[in-house]
């Protein structure tokens, strides 16, 4: 059996590779073909450009860290856990951090050390003045020298040259440092930075049993030597080891990375969605011409079968030759995109995976089987008798069940991008009943467009009312194709609306998040007797500044009574919650740009708790992050030692807060009257224009104890990325706006015989040229107008949907797309349709009447 | 084959009863009633009738390409009642060949591509080498890589000649094969016609409202209010 079978099997696969050879001339075909490798192309191009941006956009923010994977520990690192590390394929470089005293003569100075080695830093530059000015070094100090934070320079009077003592050992400063190479890292210390290097500390007698010292392993390698290790770390985490990645602790870049990831895999999605429908387009176009075909195999004794697997073949060779086609236009599309973005994109991307070009062959395939799919079935059914009886054509497939099929791979498809399938299937759901109004609406608004161009004055010659009447004749006499153009040009212009205004959303989104004035410096111990003395300097030198919040240091004790560690969720063991003291605030009344998402606001609170009653817990407010990786809820009792006394807290609300805002957030909140007993400081964060050094030197001399600490360089870094991560969204829309055009293209060349047939008739009654084009330049223009009204209505709908359940942002109105749309919409099909339509009018009517049934 | 007389005594067609009936709402209207018919391997037989006679229905029974209503129907002794359509099909693949009135050529094919579309249902490696030979026997060896619009009608009623007994097929139907062409042109693709079907051996029924070409067949039916008479092909009139 299996001899004559794989023969037929090896027949067919001949035939079906002759006959796509054959079909290539057809013009449906081209368009299929090109629909496809648009498909392809752009979710390659998209997955190639995303998966090799993000993946370098994420070691860009490695570089905030100072490397892909920061450990850290009291105590040094063991020799086998690097060991298996560098198996691994990481590079490692160890730092250590303390606090210490520094002195310069008779001054002397806390300070923040870093001790650092030969491998640092892995990720980017430090920027250093070696006495002739800023320069970018990719190193650290050299040994026997000493780098200083110019605040450090100031309060000590230090210059490079001068030596400075840190425990026993004498260091020459050699650099003063305006920007470490890996900004964030010593954020939490309020102490000028000393960078030395890790092999002085011996010398300097400071490493003694008791001292706090933090210990550090900076590891940088591939994401799969990170993956590589990820259950190692794990069980690091768990061993109380603090354990920090990019996306795991840095959430200010974390959630700008996730949303334009988000956008642009949307985008991606866009661009299929606008091919699948350019696809289908076609496909119709390829069945009514392949119903002979069919009927003429059918007659000469073809089985069912037999067509069944000619056409499958034929289209599966058509979509792995787009496949392969889109992907390389994809490959080269992505490496093009980087030239665009040229010196924005400064980070060394890693090269290009298989998994996005793994996706766009399925891509390819899924939109041909979705979107093609139930129209090609249609061959199947031909009736050999269509020979002889043309208008026996087999019934077309139900348009519902042809939109039910697309609509279904397209949402597997969304699952398949988005990773969400709850998204997927409300996004499928919202969009079915969306398709089914816009289906109602669309055939309403046609009626309404026809009726009233029916209704114009009928007048002789050919002036603009004239062949607005007419052309809404034309397209009332086809009223079933034109009403699926109007849908199949309302759903491009929705996706490319969509997909400009979310861009658009976004990027005020991140602009809104960063405003010119966001804090860039923070002010941190300052004592209660100069805080208003503080406000009024501020309030005199700031562009602007957050409130002065109070600060009291207090640690974690208990949870209901329980050891913390033991209360907590497994995965939360190694929380950094846990491991170190919180700073704890109190407050009337809800901080800014914080939002009680559970319980209620402390009211009167501090009355009821001000003689500190140990036996009643007053009222706290908790970050709801905190919460939810705590496993706590509310009524839950929060032990905290502060000093030497212990405060019980019971969760009264749970509140969401802006981490992106770079003003002081607290985990924790108490009402007034129970911490102010206990010593305390106050923080505030406020603006300072980046070149304004001298309100930052009268603050020092003013208010010598306040330390105040630069984040500007963090802030710079931020905005960079987002920077690029904008320029990316933006050629992105640009491509996704080319997709629909091509839909439109699509369309109007599948209507084109038609079109041409009823050109040719025009003639015959002696239009002439002008009025030919007038008329159907009134046909596109009316299909276009109703086509933007409709794509408006779905974009704000979609929009609404869309904003609050994947993107994030706050829902809102726009009304200029109910203009933009229509308008753009009769601009755009009118514009590509006389560009198409020009060589129907340029046809004899001779030949234009014999076009039906042919290419 | 200007005999009357069969050489072999079995029909390669033979119906009995056949009706056909068309539904159209309540109503239900009979376009073939009742008719018998048996067709010899080597004959040609015209079936004759004005248009709207039911002459194509007929041939689409005849050739399996439509289901009767009532009554029997065999085409190379099998019954055509007990095959589905894929039955049919496969029982007409190779055997039977087809010359329509409108040509039914694939526009995005070559004349040589056209020949060649029957042959390519099954393996064949002499295929090209058929189609070309037969495209040369009806005159058109010159033209093999013409698409059907770059012929005149006459051209490409020769390239569905070529089609239709390219496979040696044992049976071809023809329907209105000079319905679309000048009367000059007409007559030339009804000598080709004959002239294969001669050299071939071929049996050939056809359906026309040309009496001329009805007069050329070996045996005449006519084709009136759903029955067949027959007539003798000297008397059809002009």
């Amino acid at each position: 059996m299996t001899g004559p079978r794989s023969q037929r099997l090896r027949h067919a696969v001949r035939l079906s590779w002759k006959g796509l050879g054959r079909d290539l001339r057809a013009g449906d075909v081209r368009a299929l073909f090109v629909a496809l490798v648009l498909a392809v192309a752009a979710a390659t191009m998209i997955g190639f450009f995303l998966d090799r941006l993000e993946r370098g956009l994420t070691r860009q923010a490695g570089q905030l860290l100072g490397g892909d994977i920061v450990l850290e520990q009291s105590r040094p690192f063991d020799a086998a856990l690097r060991g298996a590390l560098e198996d691994a394929g990481l590079t490692l470089s160890d730092q250590v951090d303390m606090v210490s005293m520094v002195s310069h003569g008779d001054a002397f100075q806390p300070v923040s050390v870093k001790a650092v080695d030969d491998a640092y830093p892995h990720y980017g530059v430090s920027r250093v003045d070696r006495g002739t000015g800023p320069e970018a070094l990719a190193s650290g100090p050299a040994r026997g020298t000493a780098w200083v934070a110019p605040r450090l320079a100031l309060l000590l009077d230090l210059g490079v040259g001068d030596r400075l003592r840190l425990g026993r050992a004498e260091l020459e400063v050699s650099g003063v440092i305006e920007r470490e190479a890996d900004p964030s890292a010593g954020f939490g210390s309020f102490n000028p930075r000393l960078m030395v290097h890790v092999d002085d500390l011996d010398a300097t007698g400071l490493i003694q049993p008791g001292s706090r010292i933090e210990y550090e392993i900076l590891a940088a390698g591939s994401p799969a030597a990170v993956e590589a290790v990820t259950s190692r770390l794990e069980r690091l985490r768990d061993e109380g080891v603090e354990v920090r990645d990019v996306r795991r602790d840095r959430p200010r870049l974390g959630s700008a990375l996730s949303r334009a990831d988000r956008y642009l895999s949307l985008a991606g999605l866009a661009a299929v969605l606008l091919a699948g429908v350019a696809v289908a387009m076609a496909t119709r176009r390829y069945v009514e011409r392949h119903l002979d075909t069919a009927a003429l195999l059918r007659c000469f004794g073809a089985r069912q079968a037999d067509l069944v697997r000619l056409f499958a073949l034929q289209l599966l060779w058509l979509s792995l030759a787009a496949a392969a086609l889109g992907a390389l236009l994809g490959l080269a599309g992505q490496a093009l995109l980087l030239g665009l973005l040229g010196s924005l994109v400064t980070v060394e991307l890693p090269p290009p995976g298989l998994m996005p070009l793994a996706l766009g062959v399925l891509t390819a395939l899924a939109v041909l089987a979705g979107f093609a799919g139930p129209t090609l079935l249609r061959l199947r059914r031909v009736s050999a008798l269509k020979v002889l009886r043309r208008e026996l054509d087999p019934l077309p497939a139900s348009a519902w069940w042809v939109v039910g099929v697309a609509g279904l791979v397209f949402g597997a498809l969304l699952w398949l991008y988005s990773g969400d399938l709850v998204l997927a299937v409300s996004l499928l759901l919202g969009g079915g009943l969306a398709l089914a109004i816009l289906w109602g609406l669309g055939g309403l608004l046609l009626s309404a467009l026809l009726a009233l161009c029916a209704r114009l004055p009928r007048r002789g010659g050919s002036g603009p009312l004239q062949a607005l009447r007419l052309g809404g004749r034309q397209l009332a006499r086809r009223r079933a194709a034109s009403l699926g153009q109007l849908l199949a040009f309302s759903v491009a212009l929705f996706a490319m609306a969509m997909i400009a205004l979310v861009r658009g959303d976004l990027l005020d989104a991140w602009r809104d998040q960063l405003p010119q004035d966001t804090p860039n410096q923070f002010a941190i111990n300052i004592q209660p007797a100069e805080r208003d003395a503080f406000a009024d300097a501020l309030n005199e030198a700031a562009e602007a500044r957050s409130a002065l919040y109070p600060m009291v240091r207090g640690r974690l004790t208990a949870i209901d009574g329980r050891p913390p560690r033991e209360a907590v969720p497994a995965e939360a063991r190694g929380d950094n919650a846990l491991r170190r003291e919180l700073n704890l605030t109190w407050r009337a009344d809800l901080p800014e740009g914080n939002r009680l998402v559970a319980g209620e606001w402390f009211e009167d609170a501090g009355g009821a708790t001000r003689e500190g009653d140990r036996a009643s817990p007053v009222p706290i407010s908790v970050e709801s992050g905190l919460a939810e990786r705590l496993g706590l809820g509310l009524g839950d009792l929060l032990t905290f030692s502060v000093g030497s006394a212990t405060v019980d807290g019971r969760i009264a609300s749970l509140r969401e807060l802006d981490w992106d805002s770079f003003r002081p957030n607290f985990y924790v909140i108490f009402p007034p009257g129970v911490l102010e007993r206990f010593g305390h400081s106050y923080i505030t964060a406020f603006h300072l224009a980046a070149d304004d050094r001298d309100t930052l030197r009268r603050l020092v001399r003013e208010f010598p104890g306040v330390t105040l600490l630069d984040v500007e360089a963090i802030l710079e870094r931020v905005r960079e990325v987002l920077a690029k991560v904008t320029r990316a969204v933006e050629l992105v829309l640009g491509l996704v706006l080319l997709a629909g055009v091509s839909v439109l293209y699509a369309a109007l060349t599948a209507s084109l015989p038609v079109r041409a047939h009823e050109a040719g008739l025009l003639r015959v009654f002696g239009a002439g040229d002008r009025l030919l084009s007038r008329v159907q330049g009134a046909e596109y223009a009316l299909l276009g107008l109703a086509s933007g009204l409709l794509a408006a209505a779905l974009t704000e709908l979609a929009a609404a949907g869309l904003y609050g359940g994947w993107l994030d942002l706050a829902p809102r109105w726009h009304p200029w797309l109910w203009i933009a749309l229509p308008l753009g919409g009769a601009l755009l099909v009118g514009v590509i349709g006389q560009w198409l339509s020009r060589g129907i009018r340029r046809r004899a009517p001779a030949e234009s009447l014999g076009l039906l049934g042919e290419t | 084959m200007s005999d009357s007389s069969p050489v072999n005594p079995y029909p390669i067609l033979r119906a009995a009863h056949l009706t056909k009936r068309v539904e159209s709402g309540e109503r239900s209207l009979t376009i073939l009633s009742d008719l018998a018919l048996e067709v010899f391997p080597g004959e040609s037989l015209a079936i004759l009738g004005q248009s709207g006679a039911g002459k194509s229905t007929l041939l689409g029974l005849l050739a399996g390409l439509d289901a009767p209503s009532a009554g029997e129907l065999e085409l190379f002794g099998e019954p055509l009642g007990d095959l589905d359509e894929d039955g049919r099909a496969a029982l007409r693949a190779g055997r039977v060949g087809f010359v329509f009135q409108n040509f039914q050529l694939l526009p995005t094919l070559t004349a040589l591509e056209n020949v060649l579309l029957p042959l390519e249902l099954a393996p064949d490696g002499d295929a090209e080498a058929k189609a070309r030979d037969w495209l040369g026997r009806v005159g058109l060896g010159e033209r093999l890589d013409h698409l059907p619009k770059q012929l005149s009608g006459g051209e490409q009623q020769r390239v569905a000649l070529a089609r239709a007994f390219v496979t040696g097929a044992e049976l071809v139907f023809a329907d209105e094969p000079t319905g679309n062409l000048d009367p000059a042109t007409g007559e030339r693709i009804i000598d080709s016609l004959f002239a294969l079907n001669r050299e071939a051996g071929t049996t050939l029924v056809l359906v026309t409202h040309d009496r001329a070409l009805a007069r050329r067949c070996d045996r005449c039916l006519s084709l009136a209010d759903g029955r067949l008479a027959a007539i003798v092909p000297e008397e059809v009139g002009a």
